[in-house]
């Protein structure tokens, strides 16, 4: 691995369970600098407690999770210090408006901000006449943008994305991935999850997809389509003829609606 | 690259700011904890003469912590606890303790206010006069009744998950407290309840303050009493914490 291209996140032989269920089942895989990697899944399939693992919101049974080389189950405080996290639905305090909640995260990310610093940080976001305004006034569009401000507030080497773009008008959802783009050529690693093939196809550049805890294929969103497009249970799903990622992931993991 | 993890102080600083904050603009919720204590050393006037002064207060300061360690406190935990803000907290590099540090902290302050507010309506409306000593050790006897109190309601948020339930419960417990608590005091009830409550966490937290207002009556019950409250917050603490999920 060159000096540009190293991993700042490597899971290894991850498992989680929920009493006698195992939702992740010896998970593996690395996300590199200047990568975006996807995390692709139905519904229960492990991604959620695979992030909340990274995130270090809950103790894995097995296997070994670092950040920036530091293990998140021994030395979680460095590991978060390089991580930045958007939980998919993100609350804050609802007494605090947008600027005391930017003030909060940057306190916490040991960073003191001015008035003014924080008011930049807003302009940056075309958020500049909503400081005052509480985080519930916002619109969809406008609390992921506060979100992800809050998640790169110290420039950490490893963001990490659960669903950002759900819910976004597509206005909204391309200039999210801009941002997204803008963080990967800072040299920084971004994980997403989503349920969208194409956000997938648009901005991610390697890609995993999960299902019943495990990881079933990884590689380039074009790879996996050349990879997999002479499956019987992809052309089976295959609507218009061309094979998508979309079909792929229906082929893989099945046409069943998962709760 | 080197990591740096933010230092506790920078940390602390900022989860203070916020959470004095969100108390501050929850003012009327707050208003609304110090008004039932205020009331009750108001209206309790006329038994100044009769039970003594540091009685009226211990039972309006004693009142006061209960609200605010049930409806305050626990509240604001299920309540915060319910919407996330603790998970969004905690991918942080912050230790869990410094954020229940900072939310009991706030809560301290408020206990401090309050009782600063009980002594100065018994004053100036009930006309009730202690010396130094007796306001300096009463003080810090309500905070240390406060703590119980916060154990308490750590002990209810750890045991129910259910913001509403919390919000129910408190709620009962709260009104058992301050009806039971109070009645079985004054013997209402008969001796078997008296006696119970004088060795409840009312009853203990209540005689603990109220001897602490005049130091020179202290006595061997009072320091059972404040051994008993110690003996309370270290059980409900120790059980609230094992029990307590962040989601």
């Amino acid at each position: 691995m060159s000096n540009q291209q190293r991993a700042i996140l490597e899971v290894d032989q991850l498992s989680v369970s929920y009493g006698h269920f195992q939702a992740v089942r010896q998970v593996s895989f690395a996300v590199e600098s200047g990568e975006i990697f996807g995390l692709l899944g139905p519904n229960g399939a492990g991604k959620t407690s695979t992030l909340s693992a990274i995130e270090g919101l809950l103790r894995p049974q097995g296997g070994q999770i670092n950040v920036a080389g530091f293990s998140i189950l021994d030395q979680p405080l460095y590991a978060k210090a390089n991580m930045g996290v958007q939980l998919q639905s993100t609350s804050f305090q609802a007494e605090l408006n947008v600027a005391e909640i930017i003030r909060l995260f940057a306190g916490i990310y040991g960073k003191e901000m001015t008035p003014a610093e924080v008011e930049e940080k807003l302009v940056e976001i075309n958020l500049q006449d909503s400081g005052s305004k509480r985080f519930g006034q916002l619109s969809g569009g406008q609390q992921q943008r506060v979100s992800l401000v809050i998640s790169t507030i110290h420039d950490p080497q490893l963001v990490l994305l659960d669903e950002p773009t759900t819910g976004l008008d597509p206005q909204s959802r391309r200039q999210l991935w801009d941002r997204i783009e803008a963080i990967k050529a800072k040299g920084h690693a971004v994980l997403l999850t989503t349920h969208s093939m194409e956000e997938a196809e648009a901005v991610c550049d390697r890609i995993a997809i999960i299902d019943h805890g495990r990881v079933i294929a990884i590689d380039t969103p074009e790879a996996l389509i050349a990879a997999h497009r002479n499956d019987p249970d992809v052309i089976a799903v295959c609507r218009k003829g061309k094979v998508t990622l979309e079909d792929v992931f229906i082929g893989l993991t099945g046409r069943a609606v998962r709760s | 690259m080197q990591t740096k993890i933010p230092q506790t102080s920078s940390v602390m600083s900022a989860l203070l700011r916020a959470d004095f904050t969100t108390l501050w603009r929850n003012r009327r919720s707050l208003r609304l904890v110090l008004l039932v204590p205020v009331v009750i050393v108001i209206s309790w006037k006329g038994m100044v003469k009769m039970m003594g002064g540091p009685y009226v207060i211990s039972g309006g300061i004693t009142i006061g912590l209960i609200s605010i360690g049930l409806l305050g406190y626990t509240n604001s935990i299920a309540r915060d606890r319910d919407k996330g803000v603790f998970q969004r907290l905690r991918v942080g590099p912050v230790a869990a303790w410094t954020i229940m540090c900072s939310r009991i902290m706030v809560q301290i302050a408020t206990i401090m206010a309050m009782t600063i507010a009980i002594f100065a309506v018994g004053n100036l409306v009930d006309k009730i006069v202690l010396s130094p000593l007796g306001y300096l050790t009463g003080f810090f006897a309500a905070v240390l009744g406060g703590a119980l109190y916060l154990s308490l309601g750590q002990l209810i948020v750890g045991l129910i998950k259910n913001p509403e339930t919390v919000n129910s419960t408190t709620r009962l417990v709260y009104f058992i407290f301050i009806m039971v608590g109070m009645l079985g005091n004054f013997g209402v009830l008969g001796d078997v309840v008296k006696e119970m409550v004088q060795w409840s966490p009312y009853g203990v937290v209540n005689h603990m303050i109220g001897t602490a207002l005049q130091p020179e009556t202290w006595n061997l019950q009072a320091t059972y009493a404040l051994l008993a409250t110690l003996g309370y917050s270290a059980v409900f603490g120790i059980l609230g914490i094992r029990f307590f999920k962040w989601n």
